[in-house]
């Protein structure tokens, strides 16, 4: 079986645009979750989200989640020091959700009103897929492209989809990511269903309320190790393995005993061949939900036990930033295991009592970290587990 | 990926403006075909809807959209058709163009009718594309991955082709890959304006269930059809653009692979659709790829409408040409048969923006 291994990441978040000012953020437990600005949010319960703070370069043409995208992907291709060859050959998968969906919104709400609107803008972006097809002919990658959409893990299944490319021999090299603007769909969306927290989310608190929305986009590249050490690539980390699996079960709730979660988390540890013991920090999907969070513990307690295991939400610093989190969670998770320091979950104050592990409050934790696995689940109970593993 | 383990072709399940039905609807509509109602440029093939109420449980399709219905009632035929058990791991792969904009649009009216108090908690699920893959999983119990793939065009032959690289590395023993579409009024009214008003639009949806070769002999399994390669790559071009680029890397792959030169294939079933400038372009492709000696073309766009579930049900039409050697033609009248030989066919796909896909399908 061919290795996978990670040699290039980028991002753009509500800390800033850049993995530097990512990390930065992560590892001082910084919470980046604030009132929005991008839409308007009079009359709603919850008016607040992981906003990304600046804009980033290029065309205004542009949609909104296209320029976080190319920022994200751009960093990432140049952080691995990939040539035009090796561009050309190079597989791309995105996740994505809500594509152009802010800009459509724009045209929509304008035209319901009876406004002056665009249309053709607004439907060339509107489709998920239309984030790939930028990426590829901005940034010159021509190898096999697909777009994911797996709701909130859809990201972390652009990252799996890659990796099963450049492990099945179609490819030696990949970007893969996910990428989301805060739109107006989604926002409403959430407080409808209300599962928003008025106030920054709190994963793992006794008193969480809810989750908070966020935005971004994370990016990787992703090289077949051989292949990277014959072209003295820098590498963070491996990809040892990953697992999805699907609960079948409803269209919001996850299975209540986490069976998919538990699915997926043992799908990778069989892929890694690495036992149960050798991880030792879990980058949950954790949302603050009452409901996600109860079942992911209850998924994590049955694979691993209680015990030494350190967990910890990135979602609680920078909101859920839906098709993008799979993906920069798991750069949360290479860093981690690189610099040797868990990320906390901000705002947890009360630790839940049915939540049998260390959920690194507010402090960042220093730790030798081998194994590390990030999780990721979506609505349609679609679970994905990634498994990295320190070079 | 690779396909190097032999991919069954084991169900077929179509609900389109011209079929419902399994591979024995398939075959008797390709055996006779005649251009489903509202076919044409410009028009749109609708799925009535008294074929969609006798293809899907009444209870059932109470709680569902339109295109989650279309996308279940394929998928349970399929599956009925297969007789594979879920329980010993169904996977699955929805390739889909737009989703369920229908479902989006009726949530943003809510808000913009009522405000705040106009939205539908029940409504808000449908407005992410995955809803097809996530209520049709519920349905057939399938448990193990479960993708719904984005593309223009082309979303239906990815699906398929990602759902056979599943199977031959083992990701499943069983997959259900399908495509599913509906053409919601905003779309139909924003085509023209990017350039698709000579297209052929439809609607609906297909899937197969695909399995790996030994598996589906041993448990007695009548097998229709074989996906022996697939691969998809791109081609460079702006997105909703058309480009000039005509060597194919897809196509060589799958011919490789499949261990067959262009002079030995059967037929080729394409993604032609009546746009002219997207057909024109890959004309040029497949001209480049299969040389002097390519086979007699079809493409179902003319009987059926573009739409996502269209690129899967040319697979499931390849495997019937490959053992019947009839081919619907692509040219008007689009009723005339072409007899062909019986051989591996190639399917392919080439999307605006440049999404290409590449398949060679045989008989049983």
């Amino acid at each position: 079986m061919r290795r996978v291994v990670v040699t290039g990441l980028g991002a753009v978040t509500p800390h800033g645009i850049g993995v530097k000012a990512y990390w930065s953020g992560l590892a001082s437990g910084a919470c980046a979750i604030r009132p929005l600005s991008v839409i308007e949010t009079d009359g709603f319960r919850c008016r607040i989200g992981g906003e990304v703070p600046e804009m980033v370069g290029g065309s205004t043409r542009r949609t909104r989640a296209d320029r976080f995208a190319l920022a994200a992907a751009e960093e990432a291709l140049s952080d691995a020091g990939l040539g035009a060859g090796e561009r050309d050959e190079a597989a791309l998968v995105v996740g994505a959700v809500g594509g152009g969906m802010l800009e459509a919104e724009e045209w929509y709400w304008a035209a319901s009103r009876g406004g002056d609107a665009r249309l053709v803008p607004a439907v060339r972006s509107v489709l998920p897929c239309a984030h790939a097809d930028t990426l590829a002919g901005r940034l010159r990658v021509r190898g096999p492209r697909h777009t994911v959409v797996t709701a909130c893990s859809s990201g972390a299944v652009a990252v799996a989809e890659a990796a099963t490319l450049i492990a099945e021999g179609v490819v030696d090299v990949a970007v893969a990511g996910g990428v989301d603007s805060i739109t107006r769909i989604c926002f409403m969306g959430f407080n409808a269903l209300k599962l928003l927290d008025l106030a920054p989310c709190r994963p793992f608190d006794r008193d969480r309320r809810g989750m908070s929305i966020g935005e971004g986009a994370g990016f990787l590249v992703l090289e077949e190790a051989a292949a990277a050490r014959a072209r003295g690539a820098r590498v963070y980390a491996e990809l040892a393995g990953h697992g999805m699996t699907t609960d079948a079960y409803h269209i919001t709730a996850p299975e209540p005993e986490g069976d998919g979660m538990v699915r997926a988390i043992r799908a990778a540890l069989r892929a890694a061949r690495v036992s149960p013991t050798a991880v030792t920090y879990v980058n949950a999907h954790g949302t603050g939900t009452p409901q996600n969070d109860r079942v992911e513990a209850r998924a994590l307690e049955r694979v691993f036990g209680e015990g030494a295991l350190l967990v910890s939400s990135t979602k609680s610093m920078i909101g859920h930033t839906m098709a993008a989190a799979g993906s920069l969670e798991a750069i949360a998770t290479v860093l981690a295991l690189g610099h040797g320091v868990v990320p906390p979950t901000a705002n947890l104050e009360t630790p839940d009592p049915d939540v049998h592990f260390d959920c690194v409050p507010r402090t960042p934790r220093d730790a030798t970290l081998d194994c590390a696995i990030s999780n990721s689940f979506g609505f349609g109970g679609q679970n994905v587990t990634l498994l990295f593993r320190r070079r | 990926m690779r396909t190097s383990m032999r991919v069954a072709i084991t169900g077929v399940g179509v609900v389109n403006a011209g079929i419902v039905g399994d591979s024995a609807a398939l075959a008797a509509f390709l055996a006779a075909p005649r251009p489903a109602p509202g076919v044409g440029a410009g028009g749109v093939a609708r799925v009535p809807s008294s074929a969609l109420a006798g293809a899907i449980d009444v209870a059932e399709a109470r709680r569902l959209s339109r295109v989650c219905q279309l996308s279940i009632a394929a998928a349970k035929l399929a599956v009925a058709e297969s007789g594979v058990d879920a329980a010993r791991g169904l996977g699955l792969v929805v390739g889909t163009e737009f989703g369920d904009l229908a479902s989006t649009h009726v949530f943003a009216d809510g808000f913009l009718e009522r405000g705040p108090s106009g939205l539908s908690p029940l409504l808000f699920p449908n407005t992410v594309m995955n809803t097809m893959a996530a209520t049709t999983a519920i349905a057939v119990g399938a448990r193990e991955l479960a993708l719904t793939l984005n593309a223009p065009t082309v979303a239906g032959e990815l699906a398929v082709a990602r759902a056979a690289a599943a199977i031959a590395s083992g990701q499943a023993p069983a997959v259900l890959a399908g495509g599913v579409d509906e053409i919601d009024p905003v779309v139909e009214r924003a085509l023209p304006a990017l350039g698709f008003a000579a297209d052929r639009l439809g609607e609906g949806a297909a899937f197969l269930m695909l399995e790996a070769y030994e598996i589906a002999q041993a448990r007695g399994a009548t097998i229709l059809g074989q996906v022996a390669a697939a691969a998809w790559r791109s081609l460079p071009a702006r997105p909703w653009g058309v480009g000039r680029r005509r060597r194919s890397r897809a196509i060589h792959t799958v011919l490789e692979r499949a261990g067959i030169d262009a002079a030995h294939l059967g037929a080729v079933y394409s993604s032609a659709s009546g746009d002219r400038r997207r057909d024109a372009w890959e004309a040029a492709v497949l001209a480049a790829a299969l040389g002097p000696e390519a086979p007699p073309a079809a493409t179902l766009a003319r009987l059926l409408g573009r739409h996502a579930g269209l690129g899967v049900l040319r697979v499931a039409a390849a495997a019937w040409t490959a053992r019947s050697g009839l081919l619907p033609a692509a040219t008007e009248p689009s009723t005339v048969m072409t007899r062909v030989w019986p051989r591996p066919g190639l399917v392919h796909g080439l999307g605006r923006g440049g999404a290409h896909v590449a398949l060679v399908v045989a008989g049983a």
